[in-house]
């Protein structure tokens, strides 16, 4: 009520109203604020606390400086990790924004029946990151699953792809492409915003379809191109449940699917290196912060924005 | 819509790099007042003078499947019958969540009072102080043969009783072995160079889809077991590596042998099989004539593959210079250094060990009874299988020379390290010789730490 009747006494006095509001929004703020601070800014304060320290759980932290910072270079493990992750991230998100793109442009042409294919194409987005679908990943491409049968049908014979050092790592990357909706749907979006007018003036001076994409939708799409990399770049790196069902929990065969948080969570809980493990959390974050600020400074080159 | 999401998920991510550190906060919390206490507390060693006064309840740790854990209420229930004042609480997960929850309720100060143990972990938490001396408490385990018993012990201190005993060995499926044509091993006399014929003999008597053996090199207790027949040991009493590089890379050539002769299936077919544990390995879907498992798993394996399977003794036996079959704890029971009741959770440890009650619902379930008695007593009540298991547990007691010692802190990792060694082997990225190298260097550096 008292907020409807502050707002409603129109003009008296703008910055008493102003103070007013400031109070209302740090109150509607509150829970959030309690949320941040207890819930993600003390954890983080605390993780880059130990991150300097060694830490097993069950004595209490050591402080060994930026020993577990320099270890990181030192261990073959954690630079294969590093190896497993940025082909994972630069292989995956491109061909999974390519098909996202693609899929968009199909159905933009406002099609029969859209929003249902809009929902079954989105569905893999929602699924993509779940348990469930990581198993079933496995079982299609096992040794007699579903791939297999299907290249057994041409008369090829496949390989175990989950369970061959080789073929795991792509396997994941298929999955990861599978779950293209959700840029889709924001590509769609971004469709919808060019005007129609440019297309027309385009074919009316006889500008082939191709021509259209090249120089209409794409320059125009930049903008959700670059949100879309940003976001797909950032989630793609932090890929945690899919490796860890799909290996079997432990990056296998052969570390062939160990990526940077399945690495993280193994040192973390598996071998209780809980200082190492937040080191490395931290380190993640400089590479995608890095990653980002990277991706901000190159779209001054490329993203055109329209207005 | 769709940038909610992905703004919720992105947090989500972040939170999960920070989540170590969430649980770490309030664990340096509570350990700067835990330390406090059991500063006070470690001073009076000596048992509190006067009884605890109870109504008490404590709590018990375990892992396990469904099924252990209705049998585990069921004991739970007899002891509170016996005892009215000590209330149980359960306390159980499958067995990878069980090593995350347990070390991160430790590190909160919130330890469970009966802790179910395991060999690989029990060093780590008895050299932080998280267990207590059992010795120490009443607990009678003068039913418990001492080289078994000795099992739980790390530098004399009795950290841990063994719950059951399990042995690694040979599970051989004579069905199949008929259809190929092949006589099934005499395990007494058969040596590492007889697996390896016998198991091409059967793939190739059998035609496709079935092998002679499934590959045994994810699991050191068959490394463990070759070393203690050439008279070495995967680790020593004081914690160190004690098998040579040669035993190490003789391990690997078998299984490269086997796979290139025919007997296991390639390399990323076993890695499969391996993931896809009893049930789903070559034995329990008939797709292969032996494996190598823990006998305690018999039962699983006959299940899924509905045949009368056999007991085999590892290869090589009477090959080298002494016998390398041994007596494995299959967990322990152990006891909080810091609970508030340590006599109820001593007369709980001591019910679960020595009851004869509690030990007609367990069964076998935690490993053939340590207790000597006990066993006995339930012998009539076993499975077809169970029994099995206990004839052969009889016939290989006077073959063991000795038990190996609790393997050294660090030693969780070895699982991973094998793991991923075996596989490089199988995929001949590595030659056998390289393997032990760097199997070595791995260890140690695991077991350093």
């Amino acid at each position: 009520m008292s907020v409807i009747q502050e707002l409603s006494r129109g003009r008296k006095s703008v910055s008493a109203r102003r103070k007013g509001d400031g109070r209302w929004a740090l109150l509607f703020l509150a829970p959030w604020f309690v949320g941040l601070a207890l819930i993600t800014a003390g954890p983080m304060g605390a993780s880059l606390y130990l991150s300097f320290t060694d830490y097993d759980l069950l004595s209490a932290p050591q402080w060994v400086g930026l020993e577990n910072y320099t270890r990181m270079f030192e261990d073959p493990r954690f630079v294969n990790s590093l190896g497993v992750t940025f082909t994972y991230v630069f292989v995956s998100v491109p061909l999974q924004l390519a098909a996202a793109l693609g899929l968009a442009l199909l159905l933009d042409k406002g099609m029969r029946g859209l929003a249902l294919y809009r929902s079954v194409y989105y569905l893999p987005s929602l699924l993509g990151g779940s348990v469930a679908i990581a198993i079933l990943w496995r079982q299609i491409f096992g040794a007699d699953g579903l791939v297999n049968q299907v290249l057994a049908l041409f008369g090829v014979q496949g390989q175990g792809w989950v369970s061959h050092p080789d073929y795991a790592l792509g396997t994941l990357m298929a999955l990861n492409v599978w779950t293209f909706g959700a840029p889709m749907v924001i590509f769609l979006a971004g469709l919808r915003q060019i005007p129609q007018m440019y297309y027309e003036a385009a074919s009316i001076d006889g500008a082939s379809r191709w021509r259209q994409f090249r120089s209409i939708t794409v320059p125009l799409l930049t903008p959700i191109i670059f949100f879309n990399l940003v976001l797909q770049l950032i989630e793609a790196f932090q890929s945690f449940t899919r490796a860890f069902v799909v290996s079997g929990g432990n990056g296998g065969p052969s570390d062939s699917t160990l990526l940077y948080t399945l690495y993280l969570y193994l040192k973390g809980f598996g071998s209780l290196e809980m200082g190492y493990a937040s080191a490395m959390a931290w380190f993640l974050l400089l590479i995608i912060g890095g990653m980002t600020v990277v991706n901000f400074l190159a779209s001054k080159y490329w993203v055109f924005y329209d207005d | 819509m769709s940038t909610t999401g992905k703004g919720l998920s992105t947090r989500r991510g972040k939170r999960l790099a920070g989540s170590a550190a969430g649980i770490a906060a309030v664990a340096l919390t509570l350990a700067a007042c835990g330390g406090g206490d059991s500063g006070i507390g470690g001073g009076g060693d000596e048992p509190p003078a006067a009884a605890e006064e109870c109504p008490c309840e404590i709590r018990f740790s375990w892992w396990g499947s469904d099924s252990r854990h209705e049998s585990t209420q069921q004991i739970i229930d007899a002891f509170e019958a016996e005892n009215p004042d000590i209330t149980v609480v359960p306390d159980f997960t499958d067995w990878d969540g069980y090593w995350d929850k347990l070390a991160t309720s430790v590190a909160a100060g919130d330890t469970p009072d009966v802790i179910t143990q395991e060999e690989r972990y029990i060093s780590d938490y008895s050299t932080k102080n998280v267990l207590a001396d059992l010795g120490a408490l009443d607990i009678d385990t003068s039913k418990v043969d001492d080289g078994v018993l000795a099992g739980g012990q790390i530098e004399g201190t009795q950290y841990g009783i063994p719950t059951g005993i399990n042995a690694y060995a040979f599970v051989a499926d004579p069905e199949l072995f008929a259809d190929a044509g092949v006589d099934v091993p005499d395990d007494t006399t058969w040596t590492w160079e007889d697996y390896v014929t016998a198991a091409n003999a059967v793939s190739e008597g059998a035609g496709d889809g079935v092998w002679g053996a499934q590959d045994y090199g994810f699991n050191e207790a068959g490394l463990n077991v070759m070393a203690r027949q050439r008279g070495e040991t995967l680790f020593t009493a004081e914690g160190e590596l004690g098998v040579s590089e040669e035993t190490i890379a003789d391990f690997f050539q078998v299984s490269l042998d086997l796979m290139n002769g025919g007997g296991q299936p390639d390399a990323a077919r076993t890695v499969e099989y391996q993931a896809a544990g009893p049930e789903g390995g070559l034995l329990g879907t008939n797709q292969g004539a032996m494996g190598a498992w823990w006998t305690n798993q018999l039962g699983a394996l006959s299940d899924s593959s509905g045949h009368e399977l056999e007991l085999l003794r590892l290869p090589g036996e009477s090959e080298g210079e002494r016998t390398g079959m041994y007596y494995k704890p299959a967990m322990f029971y152990s006891v909080s250094a810091d609970t508030e009741y340590p006599e109820s959770s001593a007369k709980f440890v001591d019910f679960l060990l020595n009851s004869e009650e509690a030990a007609k619902i367990m069964l076998t379930d935690r490993g053939l009874p340590a207790n000597i008695d006990v066993r006995e007593a339930i012998l009539d009540d076993l499975s077809p299988t169970d029994q099995k298991v206990a004839d052969f547990m009889a016939d290989i007691e006077d073959e063991i020379v000795d038990n190996p010692p609790v393997p050294p802190h660090g030693s969780a990792e070895l699982t991973d390290i094998m793991e991923r060694i075996n596989t490089e082997v199988l995929f001949e990225r590595i030659t056998p010789q390289e393997a032990a190298t760097q199997l070595i260097e791995e260890i140690n550096a695991a077991i350093a730490g």
